[in-house]
């Protein structure tokens, strides 16, 4: 029997029992359309991060306190405790001739209020340099300069949400915030900087970090050191001084740089990129396997139909027996119906998937105040329909068997 | 054409055991026009599944055209079956929602002619049952008679030497049974070899030749003396 025939055949039979097709295929659409969104989100968040962390700037630097080693979970813990880097750190690194500019940072939490209205804040201790790094402008008034650091002024820069949830219409410049029982003097407000996923920085209060330490604090570390190498190309040997340098400073004892002994880790943008590029990749595999359990259950229904199919047809099946169909020829048609149903499921889930990962992320665009790409990646198209094909085979493998190997005379006599 | 020596065929249902056919023995020539008849377990349909290489001999020989059953594995049986012999059966057995053309077309979608050489054969089939103008309409929207003639023109499209025809007007009305027989005996007329399996002795007179089983045996094989021919009518 040619294929062609086969082919128009497995249509023709679909069709004349559309409903039945349609409830079908619908497990494999399902599942292949959720696997197509899962990985077009993942996808999506993967470049969207990558890109973010690439626009703070591929010439920067990020050191913070704690040893390296471990997993993400556990540096986020051990760093929590960790109070390694001091401010002369910083001056020690700047002393590079290869780095451009040097900047530190403090965070905290805490109230900030104004006239009554209270407003839970992440406030940052930083200097001038900080501001320029975290690519930071300044809408109305001025940011924090050296004068604030050496002379720890008692001034705040409002990111732009936060002014506005503070002050409302009012202008905040001149008027005094309160944070931790510290008046602290309005001298700035920051631009809208758009929605980010891990900072918001629009959120953020900006303190000259010597103030933050001492009077806020009460503290003598600082959370982070920023580095700005002059090129990109002399990033390896900055962050490699970087690492001598603190090893220096911190007393550590580490010819061969073994990382795991140090107690502090130097991040390059391309390190940070990678980092999170591993973190949303697990989470797109890990939630596409869910999706996936949709496509096995979908093969079930295909398997539990194509048998009740056969059942239905046992006397077509004796009669093409008897005209002279082969065994072979009954099993290539009941393998092409199931075939037939999954590829057309998983095209159909696979248009249905996109339509809706396209839907998500203008809506995500439009949530998150920044561009979320859409894309769809060749590799999920060729898994969704590749799988979609082999769950036709596997499951409808069993009900051709069945019924190739149907007695012509035990058929026909069939009611 | 057809040889059959002492063919027996036993069914084991468990622990009882039946015998349809007896030691059964008989030849077909090219050309004859053969009623297998008896009543309800003799064994005919058994008889004619085997003829029809649809089903095994547990014993004796049965030959079409010099080449024995046992020499033939299923894939040749299908072969045999798809370019020798055409089936008619007592309930149609047309396939559901499906056209005409495409009914008669099914035997033809096992075999390897080209598609010009098919549907000329297709169209001269349903010219031969004379459905012309029902071409491309589907099986559910004829008549029983009408449904019979589509199965002939199915049983001929792969221009058989041996048609096989089981209770064909058993499921009829007599003036449609009587055109179904008018067809067979053209067909006959036109070098087919015919046999025809039924209980009605009106329907069996219009072969050529009689073989009467019972209980798995033969126990009259005759020429028909007087023998009726469908286009002048018989009554039913």
């Amino acid at each position: 029997m040619k294929y062609r025939d086969l082919i128009k055949l497995s249509f023709r039979t679909l069709r004349t029992n559309k409903m039945r097709s349609a409830l079908t295929m619908l497990g494999i659409i399902i599942g292949v359309g959720s696997v197509i969104l899962m990985m077009s989100l993942g996808n999506g968040a993967q470049n969207l991060i990558v890109g973010q962390v690439a626009s703070m700037g591929s010439n920067n630097i990020y050191i913070e306190p704690g040893s390296p080693a471990g997993s993400i979970s556990q540096q986020t813990i051990d760093q929590l405790g960790k109070v390694s880097l001091k401010a002369k750190d910083a001056l020690a690194i700047a002393k590079d001739p290869n780095v451009e500019k040097v900047s530190v940072m403090i965070y905290g939490n805490g109230i900030a209020s104004y006239l009554g209205e209270d407003k839970k804040i992440t406030f940052m201790g930083v200097d001038s340099a900080s501001m320029e790094i975290s690519d930071l402008s300044i809408m109305s008034g001025r940011g924090i300069n050296d004068d604030d650091v050496n002379g720890m002024t008692k001034v705040i820069v409002l990111g732009h949400k936060l002014a506005g949830d503070l002050f409302g219409e009012d202008d905040p410049i001149g008027k005094n915030v309160r944070v931790k029982k510290l008046n602290l003097k309005v001298v700035g407000v920051l631009e809208e900087k758009g929605g980010q996923i891990f900072q918001t920085f629009d959120d953020y209060a900006y303190i000259p970090v010597t103030t933050t330490q001492k009077l806020l604090m009460g503290v003598d570390y600082i959370n982070a050191i920023l580095v700005k190498a002059k090129s990109e190309e002399v990033i390896d040997q900055v962050v490699e001084n970087a690492r001598i340098v603190l090893r220096e400073q911190h007393n550590i004892y580490n010819p061969e740089g073994d990382l795991t002994k140090d107690d502090f880790k130097v991040m390059s943008q391309v390190d940070m990129a990678n980092m999170l590029t591993q973190i949303t990749g697990a989470l797109t595999a890990f939630l596409s396997s869910i999706a996936a359990i949709a496509l096995v259950v979908g093969g079930i229904g295909i398997m539990n139909i194509m048998l009740v199919s056969v059942t239905e047809r046992t006397r077509e099946i004796g009669l093409r027996k008897a005209v002279g169909a082969r065994n072979k020829d009954i099993m290539n048609q009941f393998l092409l119906e199931a075939i037939t149903l999954t590829l057309l499921g998983g095209i159909i889930g696979f248009l249905g998937g996109t339509l809706l990962s396209f839907g998500a992320s203008i809506a995500l665009t439009s949530a998150l105040k920044s561009t979320w790409g859409f894309t769809i990646p060749i590799g999920a198209v060729i898994l969704s329909l590749g799988v979609a094909t082999a769950i036709g085979l596997i499951f409808g493998i069993y009900p051709a068997r069945k019924a190739s190997k149907l007695n012509p005379i035990e058929a026909l006599r069939h009611e | 054409m057809i040889e059959v020596k002492d063919l027996r065929k036993e069914y084991c249902d468990g622990e009882m055991k039946t015998t349809a056919l007896d030691g059964v023995s008989f030849n077909i020539q090219k050309g004859e026009f053969v009623a297998i008849m008896g009543p309800s377990g003799s064994g005919k349909s058994t008889l004619m599944h085997i003829m029809g290489f649809l089903d095994r001999p547990s014993s004796g020989i049965f030959k079409f055209e010099d080449q024995s059953i046992e020499e033939l594995n299923d894939d040749q049986l299908a072969f045999i079956r798809n370019n020798k012999l055409g089936f008619i059966f007592q309930f149609f057995n047309l396939l559901p929602r499906t056209s005409v053309f495409d009914n008669v077309k099914l035997p033809l979608i096992y075999t390897k002619i080209s598609e010009e050489e098919k549907n000329q054969r297709i169209l001269s089939a349903i010219k031969a049952v004379g459905l012309e103008h029902r071409i491309k309409h589907l099986s559910n929207q004829l008549s029983g008679g009408e449904q019979q003639r589509v199965a002939i023109a199915r049983a001929i499209v792969n221009n058989p030497s041996v048609i096989f025809a089981d209770e064909p007007t058993g499921n009829l009305d007599s003036k449609s049974g009587q055109q179904i027989m008018e067809i067979l005996q053209d067909l006959n007329d036109a070098g087919h070899t015919i046999i025809l399996v039924t209980h009605e002795q009106y329907t069996a007179e219009t072969a050529k030749r009689i073989i009467k089983l019972r209980d798995g045996q033969i126990v009259s094989d005759e020429t028909v003396k007087d023998r009726k021919i469908a286009k002048q009518g018989f009554v039913k």
